[in-house]
This record gives C-alpha cells, structure tokens and sequence, in this order.
C-alpha cells in the first residue's frame, strides 16, 4: 500500500510516514505544500492520501477539490485543526472520507488510514482471506489451514495488496505503483523475485497453488 | 443605599401641589362666601338701621324732645334668631334698646363700624350708623337737628351654617378631584414608564449570541428614552467588538497551538510505537524539546498580541516618561544589523535631531524591530533597507521602513496586520514566523494612538508608515 502524506509541517509529515512505514509497512510520499502534493497525487497512484487543511500555496481544500475533480477516487484523510460541525461537513461534502482533528493519536490515525484503505477496496475487515489462506492486517501475521507463515517485508506488502484486490488481475506496474514510494528506482523483476518467494511459502505443504501467473498480464490470486 | 421610586415621586409631587391648589382654594371659597353673605347681610342691617332710627320722633310738645315709636319695628333678618338693636342720642343718651340687649355689650370706638362679637354663645356682627333724625312736620319750628346713634346687631348662626357648608362642598369637591388625579397620574406614570420596562425586558435578553437590542416603534418614539438607547446602543456595540475579537483570539490561538501540539505527540508517540536505539531517543526527545520551545515562543507572542491589544482597545495605563524616539529606532536597526549582515544587506537610519515621544522604549523597539525584520527577511541578500525617522508639522512623529524586495501582492496587502496572517506559509514557517508580528506592530502603535499602513509596487518593494501623535 502506498499512502501520501500532504503536510507542510515537515516534523508532523516525518513521524506520520515513520508511523505508517513501521506499523503497517505502507510505501510513503510526503508532499511539503498543496502544488507538490497535488502533481505527486495526479502522478502516482495512491492508497490512501492524509491531507492538512492549512496548507501554503494551495490550501487543503482547494487541493482536495481537484483531486475530486479529476476523478480520482483514493481514499482522502483530512487532517485538521479545525472541529468545528461546518468545517467538517464542507470537508465531507468535498469529498473527503474522514477527517481527524489535530493534536491526533498516531494509533488512531493509523487505523483510520487503514480502515479507509479496506473500504477503498471492498474489503470491510481486517482480517483478508481467500480459500485458506489469512492475513491479519493488524498483527500483520499470514496463515495458510492455520499455519503461521514468516513473510519478509516486501513479501507481505505484495501478499496484503493482491490480497485487497482477490480475483483481479494486478499488474507488475500496479504493483510497484503501490508498493514503493517515490524515492525508490522502480524494476519491475523484483516483484518477480517476491512472487517467487511468495509462492514458495504459501504453496509449500499445499496441493492448491492461490498465486497465478496471467502471461503478459501480471497476478491473480484465486482458488 | 436609598433606593428612589420615580413613580413615588412624581406622585408626590402631584398630591403636593393638588392639595395646595385644593387648599387655597378652600381659603379663597370661604372667604368670598363669607365676604359675599356678609356683604348683603350689611345691605339688610344697614336697611334695617334705618328703618330703626326713622322710628324716632319729636315729641309734639315743640321742646325738640324725641321719642321712639315702637309700633314698626322691622322684622328680624333671620326669623329665629332675633336681632338686637339700641339707639342713643346725641342728648339723653340711650333712648332705646331692644328686649334682648345686652346691657355689658361693649361698643367699639368711633371709626370701627362693623364688628363680630359672641353674647350668650352666638356669634353677631354689629353695625354702628349714625343718623340724623328726619322731620316729620314741616310747619314746626326749626329744631337744633339731633344726632342718632343707632348699632344693630344679628346673629351669625345662619351665616357660619351657610360659610361651614360651602367649605365642606368645596373641600369635598377637591378631595374627588384629588383622588382622581391621583389615580390618572398612576395610570400615567405607569403607562409612561412602559417604554422603560420593555428596554429593560430587551437588555435582560441581551447575551453573547444576541446583542441587539429589539425595539419597539413606542420606545424609540420616546424622547426622553433616545439617549438611553443611544448609549446603549453604542455600548453593545463596542462591547460585541470587543467580545467578538476575543472569541476569534481565542479561536485563532486554539487552532494555532494544535499543529505544534500535534507535532509533539506524534513525536513521542512515534517513539513509543517500538523499542528505538538510544540515538533515536535522543533525537526524538530534541526534537520534542524544539517543539516545545517553539510552542513557548509562540505563546510568548500571543499574550504580547492579546496585552497590546488590550491597551490599544482600553488605552495604556502605565506611567510613560518621554524618551527619544529616533533613539529606540536607532537600538531597533543595531538589532537587526547582526541578521542584515548575515544577508550581505545594509540597513541605513535616517533621522533628524531627536523626538520626544512618550512611551515605553520596549514597546517602539519591538514595533520597529518587527518592521526592521520582515524588510530584511523578504528582500533579496545584498539589497539595502531604509528606515526613516522625522517630525512632521502636524504634530506626528512619522518613521518609514522601506524594502527593496518582491513587494507584497494586493490582496495579501489587505491582510498583513491580521493576526496568524502568513502572506506565503512555506517562507514564514521557514523563517520562525508566527503571523503576529505586524499584528503587534499595529496594535502597539495604536495603543500609543498612532496608526500604521503598508503600501507596495511588486518588484519594487514595500514601505511601511508609522504615524505617531507627539502632542
């Protein structure tokens, strides 16, 4: 998963993506003003964006119009210091999905970045599974017919994401698209190198394979 | 404390004067009545008088001797209660009395000839008249003319009864009138002093969601209330003010103090989310610390803002002495020179012999020190600010602090001395700011009864203008 963080409070933006990256291994962008965070937003493909109000440049407001405007259906997160019943009904009628008032709980915000993250995607619990297979996005722990599986980092993230997406096709670019942040060079082999290892944990003991290959196309995870 | 009624009054003050007016004319009604009865009771004893001495006559004899002839003795003024008469003459002294004289009644002396006297416990009025006895034989000799004293006297009784019973009408009368005018003057006063009830039930409704006064037509028609609701008027309007610009301070400084609150405990809560090394403690609690203070300067400036505007809005209570104020501008551009110098950029003083200004030094240095930093922090390094210091005619002290940077676009313009205003968030933040210096600026200058604009050209600068009132 990959989350932007639009916060022109540099400290505030650090500890929110230090938050996400160690607590649920999210890919994390940090945008300082409402101009970067809008091009970062219509450039990449996010999970989930938390967005400041009180923004230079382009206020929060405006850059959340204009995601909207383009069509981009991501999940937003507005972060404000505003609580006020007007403020948050024109936050929502912008087209926000939540708000949080500032000073937040870090636990609370992770949470809710997650929670929106699952309906983003059609999945209401956190607990995800298909056919045997179970990944318990708060412990962050995999089960395949009850046995605790030991993923490494990246492996999880691209389990956790095919996992939102079951029975879709998901490309190796969607996958990078989502799982690196901006900072990272982007080779589409690595993904194999997790699709292999991947298989070889979860298949391991199994007679049903859940993670196909679609030739020229990408993954599917299925029965 | 005495508390007053002005309802009482007023009722006082028209009971009082009623029965005054009530009183003198229960007087005037007496006396008239009296004068008017006594005035035709005179006419009739008068008449009666001389009826009595044209009953006097010579004797026939011719020896001028003169006898009363009692045959027609007119009748009494009042039927039951009989009048007394006596006649004297000039010779033989009385000649007559009536039955009922009272031999001890003591005659006034000559010049008196209407008096009031009590015999036998009723009241008479008695009347002195002297006559001259008429003729009643032309052909007789020509007789040394006698002079006749004759003094009639009647009872009061009826008199007094008819004086006493027009006293009772009129007191009577007035005592109605009175009454009524008492009770229409309550009703009055009460229905007067509606208007004023009805203020009072709209200032009792007044709170901090509603501070308008609703009127009715009747009371602003009301002359006497105009200044009243004026007054008030205008106090609920500077007091809204006021309220309304703390609550949009209080507002304000909540929500500025959350992002460095928020900055803070995801700090340390991101420390806590796991076992970190002993060097991420470290940093994280610096950081914290950095916060923190950033947290105490920005409060520290918030209550300098919240005391400038109070004195700026209450006026300044403190003992000032004169000082020079090119002096504090001078210590202002020393301050700065240190940050200018870090920039490669000059600052250059203008001034003109001194200014005598009173004030606190602290506060002009703090309003020329704000100024002196923004020209500094926005212009590019190596350009030059001026500061400018002079006494004009008018009795104004004028300081100018001008740039050589960007200038400042309209509509930033407007909102400079707003308080939390940051013109471009990214450069303030970066450079320490709050958003409150230009806010303190203003209010300390007009806290001191100056006032201070901005004006600016893009690409060519910003100058800003201090007018300070000497006098």
């Amino acid at each position: 998963m990959r989350v932007l963080i639009i916060e022109d409070e540099p400290r505030l933006a650090e500890n929110v993506g230090r938050s996400l990256r160690e607590s649920a291994g999210y890919a994390v962008d940090i945008a300082p003003d409402g101009q970067d965070g809008l091009f970062m937003a219509e450039s990449n493909e996010y999970d989930a964006i938390l967005l400041d109000l009180m923004l230079p440049h382009i206020d929060g407001m405006e850059v959340l119009r204009r995601i909207r405007k383009a069509g981009q259906r991501t999940p937003v997160l507005v972060v404000t210091a505003r609580d006020d019943k007007e403020s948050v009904v024109a936050l929502l009628n912008a087209g926000a999905d939540d708000y949080l008032t500032k000073p937040f709980d870090l636990g609370e915000l992770l949470a809710r970045t997650k929670a929106l993250i699952r309906r983003g995607k059609g999945q209401p619990l956190p607990i995800l599974s298909i056919a045997d297979l179970e990944l318990n996005t708060n412990s962050r722990s995999v089960r395949r017919a009850g046995r605790p599986i030991t993923l490494t980092a990246m492996e999880y993230r691209v389990l956790e994401y095919l996992l939102h997406r079951p029975r879709a096709v998901v490309s190796k670019t969607e996958l990078l698209e989502h799982l690196y942040d901006y900072n990272w060079e982007k080779f589409s082999n690595v993904i194999e190198v997790y699709i292999s290892g991947l298989r070889r944990k979860l298949d391991n003991g199994s007679s049903r394979q859940l993670i196909h290959t679609v030739r020229g196309q990408g993954y599917v995870l299925q029965d | 404390m005495r508390q007053t009624s002005i309802r009482r009054r007023l009722i006082a003050i028209v009971v009082l004067s009623q029965a005054l007016l009530a009183a003198g004319l229960l007087l005037t009604g007496i006396y008239y009545t009296e004068w008017r009865l006594l005035s035709s009771l005179d006419a009739a004893m008068q008449a009666r008088a001389t009826s009595v001495a044209a009953l006097v006559r010579y004797t026939e004899d011719g020896t001028g001797n003169v006898y009363f002839d009692d045959s027609l003795i007119p009748p009494s003024i009042d039927p039951t209660h009989p009048d007394l008469f006596a006649v004297w003459t000039e010779k033989s002294g009385l000649l007559v009395h009536s039955r009922n004289w009272p031999p001890a009644l003591q005659i006034p002396p000559d010049g008196k000839d209407h008096w009031r006297f009590k015999w036998a416990h009723v009241p008479y009025r008695g009347l002195r008249a002297l006559h001259v006895p008429v003729l009643d034989r032309e052909d007789g000799p020509e007789f040394h003319a006698q002079t006749l004293t004759v003094v009639y006297a009647t009872p009061l009784i009826q008199l007094d009864q008819q004086v006493h019973a027009a006293g009772v009408s009129i007191a009577a009368w007035s005592g109605l009138l009175l009454a009524i005018t008492v009770l229409l003057a309550l009703w009055g006063i009460r229905r007067g002093l509606l208007p004023l009830r009805e203020l009072a039930d709209q200032a009792a409704s007044v709170s901090s969601s509603n501070w308008q006064l609703h009127l009715q037509k009747d009371e602003e028609q009301v002359t006497e209330l105009r200044p009243l609701i004026d007054s008030m008027t205008n106090m609920l309007a500077r007091l809204e003010r006021s309220f309304v610009q703390q609550k949009e301070f209080l507002g304000n400084a909540a929500h500025e103090l959350k992002t460095p609150l928020a900055v803070v405990k995801s700090t340390l809560q991101s420390l806590l989310q796991r076992p970190r090394s002993e060097e991420e403690y470290q940093q994280g609690l610096e950081h914290s610390l950095e916060d923190l203070q950033r947290l105490e300067q920005l409060l520290h400036w918030m209550l300098r803002l919240a005391r400038a505007e109070q004195w700026a809005h209450g006026g300044l209570r403190r003992d000032l002495q004169v000082i020079d104020l090119s002096a504090t501008c001078e210590e202002a551009v020393e301050r700065v020179r240190h940050l200018a110098a870090e920039r490669a950029m000059t600052v250059e003083l203008e001034k003109n012999g001194q200014v005598p200004f009173k004030a606190d030094p602290e506060d002009l240095q703090l309003v020329w020190s704000n100024l002196l930093e923004n020209a500094v922090r926005y212009s590019p390094e190596g350009a030059r600010v001026e500061m400018k210091v002079a006494n004009t005619n008018g009795g104004l002290a004028r300081v100018i602090v001008a740039d050589h940077g960007p200038g400042i676009p309209a509509d930033e313009l407007a909102h400079i001395f707003d308080r939390f205003y940051r013109g471009d968030p990214s450069r303030n933040r970066a450079t320490g700011g709050y958003g409150l210096g230009l806010a303190i600026a203003k209010a300390l200058v007009e806290a001191y009864g100056g006032n201070i604009r901005a004006e600016s050209a893009p690409g060519e600068g910003t100058r800003m203008t201090v007018e300070l009132p000497t006098s």
